[in-house]
């Protein structure tokens, strides 16, 4: 290898190293950051929870409804979670930034929460989760996923029973 | 441990726990006479974490994951032969695209690992200049990694029954720009190890390793394949897509740490040759066969040729969703035991070199 040739490139290219924290350090489009959740499109059946291989993701029932905590300080960012996720409402994001003050340590959740409802239907207790699409055919107009939104777990499944048996 | 007697001749050399070739704990006692190495006593355990018995605590999924995180420099290799394991008892036929992209993730750390190594080799030797050269080369692997995977060592590449990762337009753009980019670079690093004169004075006709004394450690890998012992599993006992790739297994005579330096760059150019025949003939169709697939109780054995050479896993499940018992047997381990043979008689300068050349990984052998 010619040092001399080799001497030059670097020398005309400069550092390699990025100029970070002084300049934004460039990141992969696919880099697998921090988790973020959306309650929106959680169907709550918790296989994320079950999937996280150091538990770092924890649901709670609570009387406001289904709580989804992330701490980013045990996550190791393997992405088990999304990749498990029926709906895609657990992603990973391609922020990296993790440094914090040691006050700050139990601020580093990721949270969101799924509300509790009341059974449109019969009144019981519900919760306002996506509907579990996966195997239903035909697929669900918007209408009847609202209207399922709005259905306790026993309601929903009367609910599908009879829409199969229309079908 | 043995006790070695002390004369005014005659000394023990504690090398390690801490600061060997790669500065990971590894303890060896090493007798000398004046210069010359004349008994070595390994000993091993200070990184012990407990992972097989954790593992026995941990869903397959979850498992998935910690094997991945056994050991930085395999870390694709591990999942994949778990996943192998288990794909075996539950008799799967993981999909065509999933086979391709499993070679890529494991021909993309095989080009890191190797560079990693031979860059510590430079290291070792003391020519600065060169280790940085070769690091920054394996810079273009790593920001490929990152580009692909999302992650520079832990790709999260494989699931039980197909990868977890997809190939689309740009990421097979920036797999082919990187590989243009690696291979000129890595020919010439290949050129630097075969001729220059500070590599060659240090490491020809160090640390030997006859080929009967490779197959009486049993060795394997480049170690293996340095000493004339033809072995790589790839060749052996085609896994994934490794039986329609052009595989170039070589294998060199003199089995000293020149020579398993120079396995590892063939293999590393080698590895780009596999990941554009990967690249030009990947199939269309599903990348795995959904998120959980059912594995039922059984046992199965699977092996693969991690960086360093075969990695055999050990599954036993059970009705559990937890795995009754979780085996493996590293490359590095009995790697390890060939190094008394080529210790003794060297020099006590050349140890460092010739514990780096076997490449080892001591969180792989420890757990």
């Amino acid at each position: 290898m010619n040092f001399l040739s080799l001497f030059v490139r670097n020398l005309v290219h400069g550092p390699y190293t990025d100029p970070f924290p002084f300049a934004p350090a460039p990141t992969a489009a696919r880099f697998r950051g921090k988790v973020a959740f959306d309650p929106e499109t959680c169907e709550a059946c918790r296989k994320c929870e079950r999937a996280c291989p150091t538990g770092a993701i924890r649901f709670e029932r609570t009387p406001e409804g289904m709580t989804f905590d992330c701490w980013h300080d045990t996550c190791v960012f393997c992405g088990n979670c999304a990749f498990h996720c029926p709906t895609g409402a657990i992603h990973q994001t391609a922020d990296w930034h993790l440094a914090h003050l040691q006050a700050d340590k139990y601020l580093q959740v990721e949270h969101g929460l799924i509300p509790a409802i009341v059974c449109s239907s019969c009144g019981g207790k519900g919760l306002d989760s996506a509907p579990a699409i996966g195997k239903i055919k035909p697929p669900l107009s918007p209408e009847e996923t609202q209207e399922l939104r709005s259905l306790c777990p026993k309601c929903r499944a009367k609910y599908l029973k009879d829409r199969r048996q229309r079908a | 441990m043995t006790n070695l007697p002390v004369t005014s001749e005659s000394f023990t050399i504690p090398v390690g726990p801490l600061h060997v070739a790669l500065e990971e704990p590894m303890y060896f006692r090493v007798a000398v006479d004046g210069e010359t190495v004349t008994d070595v006593d390994i000993n091993a355990g200070h990184v012990h974490r407990g992972i097989e018995y954790l593992a026995t605590k941990r869903t397959l999924a979850q498992n998935m994951i910690l094997t991945e995180r056994i050991c930085s420099l395999c870390s694709n290799s591990h999942p994949e032969t778990f996943a192998l394991a288990a794909e075996t008892i539950a008799e799967m036929e993981v999909p065509e695209r999933a086979t391709y992209l499993r070679v890529v993730a494991g021909e993309v750390k095989r080009v890191a690992s190797n560079l990693f190594n031979v860059a510590i080799l430079a290291h070792l030797v003391g020519y600065e200049a060169l280790f940085m050269h070769v690091m920054q080369v394996r810079e273009l692997a790593q920001d490929l990694k990152e580009a692909v995977f999302g992650n520079r060592m832990d790709l999260g590449a494989i699931c039980i029954g197909g990868t977890r990762y997809d190939l689309d337009e740009d990421t097979i753009t920036a797999l082919t720009v990187a590989l243009d980019r690696l291979e000129p670079e890595i020919r010439e690093i290949e050129k630097t190890y075969r001729t220059n004169g500070s590599i060659q004075r240090r490491t020809r006709g160090v640390g030997v390793l006859s080929i009967d004394d490779a197959i009486a450690c049993g060795v394997v890998g480049p170690v293996a394949r340095a000493s004339g012992l033809l072995q790589d599993v790839r060749a052996d006992a085609p896994y994934h897509a490794y039986d329609r790739l052009p595989l170039d297994v070589l294998t060199l005579p003199d089995g000293d740490v020149w020579s398993r330096a120079m396995i590892r760059l063939h293999e590393a150019l080698d590895a780009i040759v596999i990941l554009r025949a990967c690249l030009r003939d990947l199939p269309d169709g599903p990348i795995n066969l959904g998120s959980d697939p059912y594995v039922p109780p059984g046992r199965a054995v699977a092996r693969s040729e991690a960086p360093r050479g075969e990695l055999l896993y050990y599954l036993k499940t059970c009705d559990a969703e937890e795995p009754e018992r979780l085996k493996w047997r590293v490359p590095s381990f009995p790697n390890w035991d060939a190094l008394t043979v080529m210790l003794s008689r060297a020099k006590v300068a050349d140890i460092a070199i010739i514990v780096n050349s076997i490449d080892p990984c001591i969180s792989c052998t420890e757990r």
